[in-house]
Protein backbone atom coordinates (compact mmCIF):
# COMPACT_ATOMS: atom_id res chain seq x y z
CA UNK A 1 0.00 0.00 0.00
CA UNK A 2 0.86 3.40 -0.55
CA UNK A 3 1.51 6.49 2.16
CA UNK A 4 -1.60 7.67 1.09
CA UNK A 5 -3.28 4.32 2.01
CA UNK A 6 -1.42 3.65 5.19
CA UNK A 7 -2.72 7.04 6.31
CA UNK A 8 -5.77 6.52 5.36
CA UNK A 9 -6.31 3.65 7.68
CA UNK A 10 -4.83 5.19 10.23
CA UNK A 11 -6.77 8.30 9.96
CA UNK A 12 -10.22 6.38 9.23
CA UNK A 13 -9.56 4.29 12.35
CA UNK A 14 -9.16 7.26 14.09
CA UNK A 15 -12.90 8.52 13.26
CA UNK A 16 -13.99 5.25 13.73
CA UNK A 17 -12.77 5.76 17.54
CA UNK A 18 -14.04 8.95 17.77
CA UNK A 19 -17.48 8.99 16.13
CA UNK A 20 -17.74 4.72 17.65
CA UNK A 21 -16.51 6.00 21.26
CA UNK A 22 -19.58 9.13 20.84
CA UNK A 23 -22.09 6.54 20.08
CA UNK A 24 -21.06 4.12 23.06
CA UNK A 25 -21.21 7.22 25.66
CA UNK A 26 -24.18 8.34 24.35
CA UNK A 27 -25.82 4.69 24.29
CA UNK A 28 -24.70 4.17 27.91
CA UNK A 29 -26.14 8.00 28.95
CA UNK A 30 -29.86 7.60 27.27
CA UNK A 31 -29.91 4.38 29.71
CA UNK A 32 -28.56 6.44 32.84
CA UNK A 33 -31.57 8.77 31.72
CA UNK A 34 -34.01 6.35 33.21
CA UNK A 35 -32.19 4.75 36.30
CA UNK A 36 -32.62 6.09 39.59
CA UNK A 37 -29.81 3.95 42.20
CA UNK A 38 -26.94 6.17 42.68
CA UNK A 39 -24.96 2.66 41.97
CA UNK A 40 -26.51 2.07 38.61
CA UNK A 41 -25.04 5.86 37.57
CA UNK A 42 -21.78 4.89 38.93
CA UNK A 43 -21.58 2.17 36.78
CA UNK A 44 -23.36 3.32 33.96
CA UNK A 45 -21.06 6.13 34.13
CA UNK A 46 -18.01 4.19 35.07
CA UNK A 47 -18.06 2.24 31.81
CA UNK A 48 -18.52 5.57 29.30
CA UNK A 49 -15.25 6.08 30.37
CA UNK A 50 -14.02 3.42 28.63
CA UNK A 51 -15.67 5.93 25.64
CA UNK A 52 -13.32 8.85 26.93
CA UNK A 53 -10.43 6.68 26.21
CA UNK A 54 -11.95 5.73 22.60
CA UNK A 55 -12.74 9.43 21.74
CA UNK A 56 -9.26 10.88 23.13
CA UNK A 57 -7.38 8.30 21.21
CA UNK A 58 -9.43 9.05 18.10
CA UNK A 59 -9.57 12.59 18.20
CA UNK A 60 -5.58 11.96 18.27
CA UNK A 61 -5.07 9.68 15.49
CA UNK A 62 -7.85 11.38 13.34
CA UNK A 63 -6.05 15.21 13.53
CA UNK A 64 -2.41 13.90 13.29
CA UNK A 65 -2.84 12.08 10.31
CA UNK A 66 -5.65 14.45 8.81
CA UNK A 67 -3.56 16.89 8.64
CA UNK A 68 -0.63 14.68 7.13
CA UNK A 69 -3.26 13.23 4.38
CA UNK A 70 -3.66 17.05 3.40
CA UNK A 71 0.02 17.65 2.72
CA UNK A 72 0.15 13.86 1.05
CA UNK A 73 -2.84 14.85 -1.33
CA UNK A 74 -1.96 18.31 -2.11
CA UNK A 75 -4.86 19.95 -0.63
CA UNK A 76 -4.14 23.26 1.37
CA UNK A 77 -4.14 23.77 4.65
CA UNK A 78 -6.14 27.17 4.12
CA UNK A 79 -8.73 25.60 1.56
CA UNK A 80 -12.33 26.40 3.41
CA UNK A 81 -13.35 22.68 4.41
CA UNK A 82 -10.00 21.78 6.28
CA UNK A 83 -9.92 25.03 8.58
CA UNK A 84 -14.15 24.42 8.97
CA UNK A 85 -13.37 20.54 10.22
CA UNK A 86 -10.72 21.70 12.46
CA UNK A 87 -12.64 24.28 14.06
CA UNK A 88 -15.60 22.04 14.54
CA UNK A 89 -13.33 18.91 15.67
CA UNK A 90 -11.56 21.38 18.53
CA UNK A 91 -15.29 22.57 19.57
CA UNK A 92 -16.69 19.16 19.64
CA UNK A 93 -13.68 18.62 21.97
CA UNK A 94 -14.09 21.64 24.13
CA UNK A 95 -18.11 20.92 24.50
CA UNK A 96 -16.96 17.06 25.23
CA UNK A 97 -14.96 18.31 27.81
CA UNK A 98 -17.03 20.53 29.44
CA UNK A 99 -19.51 18.20 30.00
CA UNK A 100 -17.16 15.56 31.12
CA UNK A 101 -16.51 17.32 33.71
CA UNK A 102 -20.23 18.08 34.77
CA UNK A 103 -20.60 14.37 34.41
CA UNK A 104 -17.14 13.26 36.49
CA UNK A 105 -19.36 15.58 38.95
CA UNK A 106 -22.30 13.95 39.03
CA UNK A 107 -20.37 10.46 39.09
CA UNK A 108 -18.86 11.86 42.57
CA UNK A 109 -22.62 12.55 43.95
CA UNK A 110 -23.60 8.97 42.82
CA UNK A 111 -20.55 7.46 44.32
CA UNK A 112 -21.51 9.15 47.63
CA UNK A 113 -25.01 8.16 47.57
CA UNK A 114 -24.25 4.61 46.62
CA UNK A 115 -22.19 4.33 49.93
CA UNK A 116 -24.71 6.02 51.86
CA UNK A 117 -27.46 3.35 51.64
CA UNK A 118 -27.71 3.95 47.54
CA UNK A 119 -31.27 5.21 47.92
CA UNK A 120 -32.90 7.48 44.94
CA UNK A 121 -31.84 11.47 45.12
CA UNK A 122 -33.48 14.47 43.34
CA UNK A 123 -30.31 15.98 43.29
CA UNK A 124 -29.10 13.27 41.62
CA UNK A 125 -31.62 12.96 39.42
CA UNK A 126 -31.36 16.84 38.53
CA UNK A 127 -27.80 16.43 37.90
CA UNK A 128 -27.99 13.56 35.44
CA UNK A 129 -31.19 15.23 33.82
CA UNK A 130 -29.14 18.55 33.95
CA UNK A 131 -29.92 20.07 30.30
CA UNK A 132 -26.79 22.13 30.31
CA UNK A 133 -24.85 18.92 30.56
CA UNK A 134 -26.66 16.98 27.99
CA UNK A 135 -26.63 19.74 25.50
CA UNK A 136 -22.70 19.90 25.77
CA UNK A 137 -22.36 16.13 25.18
CA UNK A 138 -24.57 15.97 22.65
CA UNK A 139 -24.19 18.87 21.27
CA UNK A 140 -20.35 17.61 21.07
CA UNK A 141 -21.85 14.59 19.29
CA UNK A 142 -23.24 16.24 16.71
CA UNK A 143 -20.79 18.50 15.82
CA UNK A 144 -18.65 15.52 15.32
CA UNK A 145 -21.00 14.14 12.59
CA UNK A 146 -20.33 17.20 11.15
CA UNK A 147 -16.68 16.87 10.56
CA UNK A 148 -17.34 13.73 9.05
CA UNK A 149 -19.78 15.42 6.52
CA UNK A 150 -16.99 18.31 6.11
CA UNK A 151 -14.56 15.32 5.37
CA UNK A 152 -16.53 13.31 2.81
CA UNK A 153 -18.28 16.57 1.65
CA UNK A 154 -15.45 18.36 0.89
CA UNK A 155 -17.13 21.71 0.27
CA UNK A 156 -14.91 23.96 -2.12
CA UNK A 157 -12.16 21.56 -2.61
CA UNK B 1 -4.97 9.35 -5.91
CA UNK B 2 -7.69 8.47 -7.80
CA UNK B 3 -9.70 7.91 -4.28
CA UNK B 4 -9.62 11.43 -4.22
CA UNK B 5 -11.74 12.41 -7.08
CA UNK B 6 -15.26 11.41 -6.12
CA UNK B 7 -18.52 12.34 -7.87
CA UNK B 8 -20.50 14.61 -6.10
CA UNK B 9 -23.37 11.95 -6.43
CA UNK B 10 -21.74 9.03 -4.49
CA UNK B 11 -21.21 11.34 -1.60
CA UNK B 12 -24.45 10.99 0.56
CA UNK B 13 -24.44 6.91 0.59
CA UNK B 14 -20.89 6.57 1.92
CA UNK B 15 -21.65 9.15 4.56
CA UNK B 16 -24.71 7.09 5.40
CA UNK B 17 -22.03 3.43 4.94
CA UNK B 18 -19.42 5.37 7.24
CA UNK B 19 -21.57 6.82 9.75
CA UNK B 20 -23.63 3.59 10.13
CA UNK B 21 -20.53 1.74 10.28
CA UNK B 22 -18.78 3.81 13.34
CA UNK B 23 -22.54 3.93 15.13
CA UNK B 24 -22.34 -0.04 14.70
CA UNK B 25 -18.82 -0.45 15.95
CA UNK B 26 -19.41 1.59 19.34
CA UNK B 27 -22.94 0.15 20.02
CA UNK B 28 -21.57 -3.46 19.32
CA UNK B 29 -19.15 -2.58 21.69
CA UNK B 30 -21.65 -1.71 24.26
CA UNK B 31 -23.13 -4.99 24.12
CA UNK B 32 -19.66 -6.88 24.11
CA UNK B 33 -18.59 -4.47 27.24
CA UNK B 34 -22.27 -4.89 28.93
CA UNK B 35 -21.35 -9.02 28.40
CA UNK B 36 -17.69 -8.84 29.80
CA UNK B 37 -18.80 -6.40 32.47
CA UNK B 38 -20.97 -9.36 33.82
CA UNK B 39 -18.97 -11.92 34.12
CA UNK B 40 -16.89 -9.98 36.85
CA UNK B 41 -19.66 -10.90 39.23
CA UNK B 42 -21.47 -7.69 40.04
CA UNK B 43 -24.72 -7.22 41.28
CA UNK B 44 -26.27 -4.92 38.35
CA UNK B 45 -26.80 -7.94 36.37
CA UNK B 46 -30.02 -7.31 35.61
CA UNK B 47 -29.38 -3.70 34.76
CA UNK B 48 -26.70 -5.09 32.18
CA UNK B 49 -28.57 -7.27 30.43
CA UNK B 50 -30.78 -4.71 29.89
CA UNK B 51 -28.22 -1.93 28.42
CA UNK B 52 -27.08 -5.10 26.42
CA UNK B 53 -30.72 -5.92 25.03
CA UNK B 54 -32.08 -1.63 24.64
CA UNK B 55 -28.75 -0.97 22.56
CA UNK B 56 -29.02 -4.00 20.52
CA UNK B 57 -32.35 -3.20 19.63
CA UNK B 58 -32.00 0.35 19.80
CA UNK B 59 -28.23 1.27 18.30
CA UNK B 60 -26.66 -1.94 16.57
CA UNK B 61 -29.97 -2.91 14.51
CA UNK B 62 -30.73 0.83 13.16
CA UNK B 63 -26.97 1.28 12.49
CA UNK B 64 -26.00 -2.07 10.75
CA UNK B 65 -28.95 -1.10 8.36
CA UNK B 66 -27.89 1.98 8.08
CA UNK B 67 -24.65 0.74 7.15
CA UNK B 68 -25.52 -1.71 4.84
CA UNK B 69 -28.12 0.31 2.71
CA UNK B 70 -25.34 2.84 2.36
CA UNK B 71 -22.54 0.25 1.60
CA UNK B 72 -25.41 -1.48 -1.46
CA UNK B 73 -26.43 2.01 -2.45
CA UNK B 74 -22.93 3.39 -2.90
CA UNK B 75 -21.19 -0.56 -4.21
CA UNK B 76 -24.16 0.50 -7.16
CA UNK B 77 -22.95 3.54 -8.32
CA UNK B 78 -18.86 2.50 -8.10
CA UNK B 79 -19.05 -0.52 -9.53
CA UNK B 80 -22.79 -0.66 -11.36
CA UNK B 81 -21.23 -3.77 -13.87
CA UNK B 82 -20.78 -5.60 -10.73
CA UNK B 83 -16.95 -5.77 -11.09
CA UNK B 84 -16.37 -5.13 -7.48
CA UNK B 85 -12.39 -5.13 -6.36
CA UNK B 86 -11.45 -7.49 -3.57
CA UNK B 87 -11.25 -5.01 -0.72
CA UNK B 88 -15.18 -4.45 -1.64
CA UNK B 89 -15.31 -8.43 -0.84
CA UNK B 90 -13.98 -7.68 2.32
CA UNK B 91 -16.51 -5.37 3.46
CA UNK B 92 -19.71 -7.31 1.86
CA UNK B 93 -17.96 -10.63 3.62
CA UNK B 94 -17.81 -8.66 7.09
CA UNK B 95 -21.35 -7.14 6.91
CA UNK B 96 -23.36 -10.36 5.68
CA UNK B 97 -21.67 -12.92 7.86
CA UNK B 98 -22.06 -10.30 10.76
CA UNK B 99 -25.63 -10.38 9.79
CA UNK B 100 -25.99 -13.86 10.98
CA UNK B 101 -23.82 -13.33 13.67
CA UNK B 102 -26.17 -10.74 14.73
CA UNK B 103 -29.32 -12.52 14.43
CA UNK B 104 -27.13 -15.29 16.77
CA UNK B 105 -26.92 -12.48 19.31
CA UNK B 106 -30.31 -11.15 19.18
CA UNK B 107 -31.79 -14.63 19.67
CA UNK B 108 -29.88 -15.20 22.66
CA UNK B 109 -30.13 -11.83 24.58
CA UNK B 110 -33.63 -12.77 23.61
CA UNK B 111 -33.83 -16.22 25.21
CA UNK B 112 -31.86 -15.21 28.14
CA UNK B 113 -33.62 -11.74 29.22
CA UNK B 114 -32.03 -11.70 32.91
CA UNK B 115 -28.67 -12.48 32.27
CA UNK B 116 -26.24 -12.06 29.60
CA UNK B 117 -24.32 -15.70 28.33
CA UNK B 118 -21.12 -15.65 27.79
CA UNK B 119 -21.46 -16.30 24.03
CA UNK B 120 -22.91 -12.42 23.76
CA UNK B 121 -19.58 -10.89 24.50
CA UNK B 122 -17.63 -13.37 22.86
CA UNK B 123 -19.86 -13.05 19.47
CA UNK B 124 -19.72 -9.66 19.65
CA UNK B 125 -16.31 -9.01 20.53
CA UNK B 126 -14.96 -10.95 17.73
CA UNK B 127 -17.33 -8.62 15.33
CA UNK B 128 -16.18 -5.62 16.97
CA UNK B 129 -12.95 -6.93 15.39
CA UNK B 130 -14.29 -8.33 12.04
CA UNK B 131 -15.28 -4.77 11.68
CA UNK B 132 -11.91 -3.22 12.68
CA UNK B 133 -10.57 -5.72 9.50
CA UNK B 134 -13.10 -4.27 7.33
CA UNK B 135 -12.50 -0.65 7.57
CA UNK B 136 -8.57 -1.03 7.41
CA UNK B 137 -9.39 -3.10 3.79
CA UNK B 138 -11.85 -0.50 3.25
CA UNK B 139 -9.86 2.59 3.88
CA UNK B 140 -6.75 0.99 2.99
CA UNK B 141 -7.97 -0.43 -0.44
CA UNK B 142 -4.96 -2.97 -0.93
Amino acid sequence: MSTYQWLLVFHVTGAFLLLGGGAFAASLNLIALGRDRPSDIVLLFGLIRIAVVAISLGTLLAFVFGLWLVHEANYRYGDGWVIAAIVTLIAANALGGAGGRRDEKTAQLARKLAADGDEPSAELRARVHDPISLGLSYGSGLLLVLVLALMIWKPGA
Amino acid sequence: MLALIRPDAWNLPLFLHVLGATVLFGTVGVVAVAGFAIRRGTDHQLLLARVAQRTYMLGVIPAYIVMRVGAQWIDGKEFPNGNEPGWVGVGFLVSDAGALLLVVVGILLAVRRERILLAVPLLTGLYVLALGVAWVSMSGKP
